[in-house]
């Protein structure tokens, strides 16, 4: 018996059998007939592990020999998802292996069902880069992501009575086969300490760093599989532990306690991964958690960039550094602090190394989301980073004073530190200062950062400023989670479309053809027998999946309004009992995300959803025509089993703060119909799919700034509309919760007495109206097949292919290496 | 901790024995240090090649040593490991420091 198995050539049926009964018995010391499926799915990944190993050393060799730039993408969150099913669809083994699975009685469906879904992100930015990893190696582009291995990802969520409960996401506890832990490539961290001026041996001033503490950064590599398999990058996250050395000294000294006690302090660096929105963000830890991610990332990246033979000054050309929103911002300062410090480059070569490198998305219009951190926890932290920062600023606003003399004002607004109320560092401002580009994620996003958010600097930098539209990887999110429309979609066109999505122009024409809609109608209605099978095992919930999937999954956020969906829900149900109208289609609605912790706003949204769930499908009056579910632990893994059912997909945003969305690409490419806002990437799915295939309603971005400055939008919507005072007393009479009318009111007072900031009730009536003509439209349902065709043909620029092009062209300036 | 100790001419060579020079032995290696300038050595050599890590106690402690010399002596520091060159340069202190790649050299500067 042997492990042996190569991917070149694919490896047949025997040798693929061979290579997991070798590790089932001897890797993981099981008999091959006691194997349970996640034993089974332990020993393919270790199979498969081996050929991935040699094909990503392959690739490096590569690169290295091809002398190529390389791109280093710094997120603090990867949302990878589970990992092998993509990694057998990339490499064409899936079918082999589901043969292999099947000879040893299992289903490979089953087996890949036991595999952790790493929750190492809280949403769309999280994704986002994992989408990026993907499209990099599928196009050969030399990319790597830096991250943080979270011990514990986002909380795993549950409900009791219908409210959140957070519980500890301990993801890797049965331990990973695809972690490659790089020990000999551990980086010592220095944080605290203090600056001493002095001068150095020429009488020059020479600040030294002192009385630091030091953590250990050891990284972990999870290979990245691009389609085809020839491509095998890594996503290298970090784990933070204490100089083991250091305490065993302590501990040889009799002093156990501290010995475990520091290391105990170490590794919560590396412990848990940050809800967005908390309120708790604002914390020591997290500032620490982004400099260690980014000084471990640069030693890396400084490491093997002399490691490949390369003179210091040209480190912008062969290498190229993303800063995925301002998280790793600091990389800026660390970049500055290297080359200054420890390589003695005189300061304006190194800053234009730094600029030459740095690229900077932004992700966000929320001022609550843009970082600031007191100056005073930075120079605890990094001393010696806060007066390059000040350096940098000083340089920085001298430049600005010399084009707009006299103008403090407008100093003011654009200095990385800001004085009043309390001295903050905005790292918004130090990441556009230290990059050459400055992206946003949508047309309209970008449109927005250059003139509402930034407007001094889109004015002294124009050029620097650029749109890089979000886009998703169509391996995961159409050829692994719904296999059976891609198969459908191969059988027509082949399957070159996986690697240019380009191809599926080529399937519109067939959205004339009845037999082609009717079989994309079967693979529809069988994607949403296999979620309603979920949702009824999870939920309880029964559902029919012949009505209308109506499908809301995202962070539960105010802007995203889940909650004007939720009024919705309820404005149907008081027509249908109240009115004695009929819904031209019945309608599940399903809902799916998690509130940050501390947001009691959102939670009590969930509380409602689940509330309103519980009446609407326990009355026989309604729950025929109407369900609600909600299915908890949204993840990616749960996405890819919603993804493929929705029929109508919601977008539903406040116009101007959605940057972009990438859930409503996903689901256009899965043949969902849009119901949405003009907001973010919905904008171009409209420009792309054609009106007459997306229900757009709401404000438009200009005018929910207008509509605010009236300072009476919400009860003027209010008293002019009998369906918003019906659902709005519906949600404080006890309908939903009889055992507390009281329950709801802070939703009711968020929209009527503090000013409703995301306009619920400014869309209600039309967002009611387009919804009852989606409904309406759904009756019809060779045309609405025909619309969905349609949205599949014309998601093309949406996939991250294009995305990822568009920045190696225009930002990185990198070129494959085959 | 142990410390290896040779005259070379008027030269004290002193080499640290110990692979990591860090908050358990910091005070300890300074304290000798100190004492053997207080004997009247004026032209130490630290060979520090035998150390792996150096935490920030462990540079303090060189430091110390150096001001405690302070323009009455010279203190050259040689055998540096790449580790222990890399917090020097962190620090910037290789800017202060004179440092040697051999014994012989910095004994012969």
């Amino acid at each position: 018996m042997t492990s042996k198995l190569k991917l070149n050539g694919h490896p047949d049926r025997r040798s693929l059998q061979n290579a997991v009964d070798y590790h089932l018995e001897v890797t993981l010391a099981k008999g091959v007939d006691n194997a349970n499926p996640a034993d089974y799915q332990m020993a393919l990944a270790l199979a498969i592990r081996e050929p991935v190993i040699r094909a990503m050393n392959a690739t490096e060799a590569r690169v290295r020999e091809a002398g190529a730039k390389q791109i280093h993408y710094l997120s603090m969150e990867f949302l990878i998802g589970r990992l092998l099913a993509n990694t057998l669809r990339n490499l064409g083994l899936y079918d082999v292996c589901a043969e292999v699975a099947a000879d040893m009685g299992m289903s490979l469906a089953d087996v890949l069902e036991t595999e952790c879904d790493p929750a190492l992100g809280n949403g769309g930015l999280g994704r986002l880069a994992a989408c990026f990893l993907d499209s990099l190696a599928s196009l050969s582009y030399p990319g790597y992501g830096y991250g943080i291995n979270y011990q514990y990802g986002l909380f795993r969520q549950t409900f009791m009575n219908g409210f959140q409960r957070e519980q500890p996401d301990n993801w890797a506890v049965h331990g990973t086969p695809w972690h490659i832990e790089r020990r000999d490539q551990s980086s010592m961290i220095p944080i605290y300490g203090r600056v001493e001026a002095e001068l150095d041996i020429d009488g020059q001033y020479n600040p030294h760093w002192l009385d630091w503490n030091s953590l250990i950064g050891v990284p972990a590599d999870i290979p990245v599989v691009g389609y085809g398999g020839r491509c095998v990058n890594f996503l290298r996250l970090y784990t933070a532990r204490a100089p083991a050395e250091f305490d065993m000294g302590i501990f040889n000294a009799g002093d156990y306690l501290r010995a475990m006690e520091r290391q105990v302090a170490v590794e919560t660096v590396s412990k848990v991964l940050y809800p967005s929105d908390s309120a708790e963000a604002g914390r020591e830890l997290r500032f620490i958690q982004e400099y260690f991610f980014v000084a471990c990332a640069m030693r890396d990246i400084f490491r093997r960039h002399a490691g490949a033979g390369h003179r210091l000054d040209d480190f912008g050309r062969y290498n190229a550094i993303q800063l995925n929103d301002t998280h790793p911002a600091l990389a800026v300062v660390e970049l500055m602090r290297i080359l200054v410090d420890e390589h003695s480059v005189g300061w304006d070569a190194a800053w234009e190394i730094t600029r030459d490198t740095t690229a900077y998305t932004n992700h966000t219009l929320l001022p609550e989301a843009l970082e600031r951190w007191p100056a005073s926890l930075f120079e605890r932290v990094l001393p010696r980073h806060l007066e390059i920062v000040y350096e940098i600023n000083r340089r920085f606003l001298g430049e600005v004073a010399s084009r707009h003399p006299g103008d403090d004002a407008r100093l003011q607004r654009m200095s990385i530190v800001q004085e009043h109320p309390c001295k903050e560092i905005r790292m918004a401002h130090l990441a556009i200062v230290g990059s050459h580009s400055v992206n946003g994620v949508a047309q309209m996003h970008s449109e927005l950062v250059k003139k509402q958010l930034v407007p001094d600097f889109y004015e002294l930098w124009p050029d620097r400023f650029n749109n890089k539209t979000n886009g998703v990887t169509p391996r995961r999110w159409l050829l692994n989670c719904n296999h059976r429309l891609a198969t459908l979609i191969s059988e027509a066109l082949g399957s070159g479309w996986i690697a240019d999505l380009s191809q599926l122009a080529r399937l519109e024409p067939l959205a004339a053809d009845g037999e082609f809609r009717r079989a994309f109608r079967e693979v529809k209605l069988r994607n949403k027998a296999d979620l309603a099978r979920r949702m009824r095992a999870a939920t309880g919930v029964l559902t029919d999946p012949a009505t209308l999937f109506d499908v809301q999954i995202k962070r539960i956020h105010e802007y995203k309004r889940q909650l004007l969906n939720a009024l919705h829900i309820v404005h149907l149900y008081c027509r249908l009992t109240e009115d004695g109208w009929a819904l031209p289609a019945p309608q599940t609605f399903i809902f799916s995300g998690k509130a940050a912790p501390g947001y009691a706003l959102a939670k009590l949204v969930i509380k409602l959803v689940n509330s309103i769930a519980r009446v609407v499908n326990a009355d026989p009056r309604v729950n025929r025509s109407l369900r609600v579910v909600f299915y908890p632990d949204y993840k990616v893994s749960v996405a890819e089993i919603i993804v493929p059912a929705a029929d109508l997909s919601e977008q539903i945003s406040t116009a101007g703060y959605e940057a972009s969305g990438t859930g409503n690409m996903k689901l256009a490419m899965n043949g969902a119909l849009t119901i949405g806002t003009l907001d973010g990437a919905n904008v171009e799915i409209a420009r792309d799919v054609g009106a007459e295939n997306i229900y757009i309603f709401g404000l438009t971005a200009q005018q929910v700034i207008e509509r605010r400055l009236t300072g009476n939008a919400a009860r003027e919507a209010y008293e002019s509309n009998p369906d918003i005072r019906r659902v709005l007393a519906r949600l404080t009479d006890g309908t939903f919760c009889p055992e507390d009318h009281t329950l709801f009111v802070p939703v009711v007072q968020a929209l009527l007495d503090h000013g409703d900031y995301y306009m619920h009730l400014s869309d209600f009536a039309d967002y009611a109206a387009k919804h009852e003509r989606a409904s309406r439209d759904f009756c019809d349902v060779e045309k609405w097949t025909a619309r969905s065709i349609i949205n599949v043909a014309r998601s093309a620029h949406f996939s991250s292919d294009r995305t990822i092009q568009e920045y190696a062209a225009e930002i990185w300036g990198l070129r494959q290496v085959v | 901790m142990l410390l290896e100790e040779i005259s070379e001419g008027d030269c004290l060579v002193v080499g640290l024995q110990e692979t990591r020079l860090d908050a358990v032995i910091a005070t300890s290696f300074r304290d000798a240090l100190v004492e053997r300038i207080d004997q009247g050595h004026r032209n130490i050599v630290l060979d520090l090649s035998q150390v792996g890590f150096m935490d920030s106690s462990g540079l303090g402690a060189v430091v110390y040593v150096m001001k405690h010399l302070g323009h009455k002596g010279r203190l050259h520091i040689c055998g540096l490991t790449p580790a222990v060159m890399a917090v020097l340069k962190l620090t910037r202190m290789d800017r202060v420091l004179k440092t040697f790649e051999s014994r012989q050299a910095a004994i012969a500067a």
